[in-house]
């Protein structure tokens, strides 16, 4: 089948969905590829390299569109591409379904199969073809460089000759892929990074990256694994109080960078007018949710805006096509990877498996009719992941009232147990001789110092304390030698023979010991 | 000849002596110590003792004791660190079979006193231990009595578990539970015809009740042991020591010898509590450890998805080398393999190309407590780096490489994650969580437990086939 790359239309669009290393994996599928002249002009890919990869250059939008069986681009169709789409054909794009309801009523007429790549369900084995994560994890990274271009000092704090720079303090929101690529690159630049997001199970995520998670003490907080990995809207009271959280945070730090999006939804106002002027002059606010609204009220979407009081808010919606190159490497290969799921057989034919749960996903018109949206997978996204219990500090009375409580049973047990303890003496008193209870006197005490001493050994030495305990368990020699000078001649060879054995042990024993010991030695 | 005076002053100086060598065992520079304590403690037991008051026959006695120290100090010259197990569990049986014969000659000594007594009513002269009981009362007789059945018994079954036990650590014997048909019942017969046996005893029938009796808890101490698996020997080699410590005791109220008494309880109560430690170390009931086998699976334990990748000797030293942080759990099977001094080789070159490497140590590793300690410790690595499981099981998940020599159930993660898992609940070192994981094994059979071990298939878990020193030396040149 021929797959075909048309050059991006929408304006400042830099990526393209096909790259030279991209198409010979491809060709190995047994697909032709082509593309349009200076496609990947933006992204650094000359139509010559293209060439030397095999993939035949089509002078005219039309011409490819009209030739090529696949058609794979970044971003969604426009009026006049959906309207060049014929029956039969597969568009592979970012399509948003939800918001282009007109588009996707368009290529129903036309006939099309239009495969969505931001529909791909969120399960491992979908991952390599997730371009959301991919170009969200770009976002993330562009950001921080974004903000290091607007910021006036460094990320990393230094202490030189000519003064002392404190670090930078950033704040990210949301930590989806982006969030955390965001913490990931501020860290590495030496930045004091804190982070929030709604959904508390992703606080080991944020911390395994180096940042602080900024923990709010919420009953009804949510579980992201119900939702695909994705937040969810929250409800008025925790709206405020994370409101509240950030409020704190506003005269503290110097960037703030937010992601947070709800999908479907307009972005969520989170950064409002009064923190940004409660922020310190020339800080920065990346709002990688300009798209959506963003999450920052001053944000305007494609713009960068100076407040009153000289905080710059950045509010790019294209961070990805930013870094066109590494952009369009990534998204081609998540295409790449699209195609490979639909050619099972490796023989060039493309095969719509609609049972397939990650193919069926992410198709959202398919022979004429609208399959959007997807039932929900038969695969869940992710595992319900156990909620982090917290352990509740207990107060001082609460502490002191469980110790008296534990110190009370013990001494009850004690107290029985020593009762029980003399009675039983007391019985044993009774029936047995005086001579008897005086040794077992002696006996008691015996166990009990062994009892005593033996909780102290170093669990290491737990072997030479059994070679020792056997040595001196050989002293039932004593038996022997208070019998061996007997007048019976049965009782001397007996205890003739438990000297000889009892000996061995404690002879052999103690050396072994020694032998044992006399290795551990410290480095 | 010694007086009474002294030999009284010796016990209690042995007595203090005994109990500072345990305490001593606290830490290894102690140790050291500790151990002289014992040993002059028993020279003084022994040496006030048999020049007491009473004792004679040192025709007898002398020639025994040297030989006997001529054959310790061979038998702990000789043997392996690594048969020290076996060692210890035959070493027990000595003490099991001196215990029988000590009740049995004092039994054998109050008949012939109270024959010659019974015979001319007159006050004979006795020597040794017969002259002890022909000053006892009546009462005091039974009570003796008593006591020596408790020896005999104890004793017993400590003879013949100890050498059981023996054959199951040194191979000789299958190490797998094995019982007769009837299984516990026997026991529990044996013991109700032991009781019954004491009565008559007590009650005055002759010496051939003894006789029998020694041969039931001969039987029992045989069939107890062989229904145990070889992985639980530890807590039976510990109990077995209890045992040995509980007969001397019996003795000592038989013989009316106080250090016999202290010294018996002080080894009786010691095994015991060890025996406990370990028992609450594999979160194993401890009747149920002596009862024999694992306990009953309250389903079916999960199934094992994937497969276990291999490895060869280049592919783990490139990790090594990559690693900074490294981790050894060794297991049984570095013990059988000889590998200890290799792991050291291995471990000396890692920390001096600045790596952190520790060994992670199971409190039932080996078929000893303490057993990969005194291992290591043999193999001159030096103990600072080698923790308990306590210590270092919260570090898995920060570090490079963990390697596993010759172990399987303890890091099992089944015992964590499968409720129905026969070994659910048991504390396990969490391997699994490092970054990498290298298991060193035999092939692809199971543990001793015979548990499928979910690790070795995990994606992390890397298998590195073979025996354990083989695999090490090819390893050794390829690690910088």
């Amino acid at each position: 089948m021929k797959i075909g790359a048309p050059k991006e239309t929408a304006q400042g669009e830099a990526r393209v969905a096909l790259t030279p290393e991209s198409a010979k994996q491809l060709q190995k599928l047994g697909h032709e590829c082509l593309v349009e002249a200076g496609a990947g002009a933006a992204a650094g890919f000359n139509d010559d390299t293209y060439r030397d990869a095999g993939v035949s250059v089509v002078e005219s939008a039309e011409a490819l569109w009209r030739d090529a069986d696949v058609v794979i681009k970044v971003r969604e169709p426009s009026e006049t591409e959906a309207h060049y789409l014929r029956e039969g054909q597969t568009l592979i794009a970012f399509f948003w379904p939800a918001q282009n309801e007109a588009l996707l009523e368009t290529c129903k007429a036309q006939g099309a199969t239009v495969i969505a790549m931001d529909m791909v369900p969120r399960i491992s084995r979908a991952q390599k073809m997730d371009a959301l994560s991919s170009m969200a994890n770009i976002a993330g990274y562009r950001a921080v460089i974004e903000a290091g271009n607007n910021f006036g000092r460094f990320f990393t704090g230094q202490v030189t000759a000519a003064g002392k720079v404190p670090p930078a303090k950033v704040l990210v929101i949301g930590a989806g892929v982006a969030g955390l690529a965001a913490i990931g690159t501020a860290t590495s630049l030496g930045a004091v990074v804190r982070a929030f997001d709604v959904r508390p199970e992703v606080s080991e995520q944020i911390e395994s990256m180096g940042a602080e998670f900024l923990f709010l003490d919420f009953e009804d907080s949510q579980d992201g694994s119900e939702s695909g990995g994705y937040a969810s809207p929250s409800s008025p009271e925790f709206r405020e109080k994370q409101l509240a959280c950030f409020r704190e945070q506003a005269p503290d730090v110097d960037i703030v960078i937010t992601t947070a999006l709800i999908p479907g939804r307009p972005a969520p106002k989170l950064w409002l007018e009064d923190m940004v002027a409660a922020m310190k002059p020339g800080s920065v606010i990346i709002d990688l949710a300009a798209e959506k609204g963003g999450n920052c009220d001053l944000t305007k979407p494609d713009e960068r805006v100076v407040s009153d009081n000289g905080v710059v808010v950045v509010g790019y919606t294209d961070f990805p096509s930013r870094m066109a190159t590494q952009a369009s490497l990534l998204y081609a290969t998540n295409i790449r990877h699209m195609l490979t799921d639909l050619t099972p057989e490796k023989d060039g034919v493309i095969q719509h498996n609609m049972e397939d749960d990650v193919i069926r996903g992410a198709t959202v018109t398919h022979q004429g009719d609208i399959t959007f949206p997807p039932p929900p997978p038969k695969v869940k996204a992710i595992a319900a992941a156990k909620p982090k219990k917290k352990e509740k500090e207990p107060t001082p009375e609460e502490k002191k009232a469980t110790e008296l409580a534990t110190f009370k049973a013990q001494t009850k047990r004690q107290v029985g147990l020593l009762a029980v303890g003399g009675a039983l003496m007391l019985l044993l008193g009774q029936i047995a001789p005086a001579s008897f209870m005086q040794h077992f006197i002696v006996f008691v005490l015996a166990c009990f110092i062994g009892f005593q001493v033996i909780w102290k050994v170093s669990h290491s030495l737990h072997t030479p304390l059994m070679a020792v305990t056997n040595a001196i368990s050989g002293i039932i020699i004593l038996g022997a030698i208070l019998q061996i000078g007997s007048g019976s001649g049965v009782v001397i060879v007996l205890a003739t023979i438990s000297v000889l054995i009892a000996t061995i042990n404690v002879v052999g024993g103690f050396l072994v010991t020694r032998r044992m010991l006399a290795m551990f030695q410290k480095s | 000849m010694l007086g009474q005076g002294f030999v009284s002053a010796a016990a209690i100086a042995a007595s203090v002596l005994f109990i500072l060598s345990l305490g001593g065992l606290s830490n290894q520079e102690k140790a050291k110590r500790a151990v002289w304590y014992g040993i002059v403690g028993m020279a003084v037991a022994v040496f006030f003792t048999s020049f007491g008051p009473g004792i004679g026959g040192y025709w007898w006695l002398i020639p025994a004791m040297l030989i006997g120290a001529v054959v310790g100090v061979y038998v702990a010259g000789k043997v392996e660190m690594t048969e020290m197990p076996q060692l210890v569990a035959a070493l027990h049986s000595f003490v099991g079979l001196a215990a029988v014969f000590v009740a049995w000659s004092a039994d054998l000594e109050r008949r012939r006193v109270l024959a010659a007594q019974a015979a001319d009513g007159v006050m004979q002269e006795f020597s040794a231990f017969a002259a002890l009981v022909a000053t006892k009362a009546p009462d005091e007789l039974t009570f003796l009595q008593l006591e020596v059945v408790f020896a005999i018994f104890i004793g017993a079954v400590t003879f013949t578990g100890s050498v059981v036990a023996f054959g199951k650590l040194a191979g000789k014997v299958d190490g797998k539970p094995r019982q007769l048909p009837g299984g516990h019942k026997l026991n529990a017969g044996a013991a109700a015809l032991s009781l019954l046996l004491a009565i008559l005893y007590l009650n005055g029938a002759g010496f051939w009740t003894l006789i029998l009796l020694a041969a039931l808890a001969f039987f029992i101490g045989y069939h107890l042991i062989m229904g145990i698996g070889g992985a639980d020997m530890p807590v039976v080699v510990s109990m077995l020591n209890s045992y040995s410590g509980w007969a001397a005791a019996a003795i000592g109220f038989t013989l009316s010898n106080d250090l016999l008494i202290v010294t018996g309880a002080l080894v009786g109560s010691s095994g015991a509590i060890l025996s406990y430690i370990m028992c609450k170390a594999m979160n194993r009931n401890f009747i149920n450890v002596i009862l024999g086998g694992f306990g009953g699976t309250q389903g079916p334990a999960a199934e094992i998805e994937g497969e276990q990748i291999a490895i060869d000797a280049a592919g783990v030293a490139s990790a090594l080398n990559d690693a900074d942080s490294v981790i050894i759990v060794p297991g049984y099977g570095m013990a059988v393999a000889q590998a200890q001094s290799a792991v050291s080789d291995l471990v000396r070159k890692l920390r001096a190309s600045g790596k952190n490497v520790r060994f992670g140590i199971h409190p039932v590793a080996g078929r000893l407590p303490g057993h990969m300690n005194v291992l290591l410790a043999e193999a001159k690595v030096p103990y600072d780096i080698v923790l308990e499981m306590d210590e270092i099981n919260d570090d898995f998940a920060s570090t490079d490489v963990v390697i596993v020599i010759g172990s399987n159930d303890i890091v099992n993660p089944s015992a964590e994650e499968d409720p129905n898992s026969p070994i659910a609940g048991m504390p396990v070192l969490k391997v699994w969580e490092a970054k990498q994981v290298f298991v060193s094994k035999r092939g692809q059979g199971t543990g001793y437990s015979g548990i499928e071990n979910p690790l070795f298939f995990k994606e992390n878990t890397r298998m590195f086939y073979g025996d354990a020193r083989d695999s090490l030396n090819a390893l050794l040149p390829m690690v910088e």
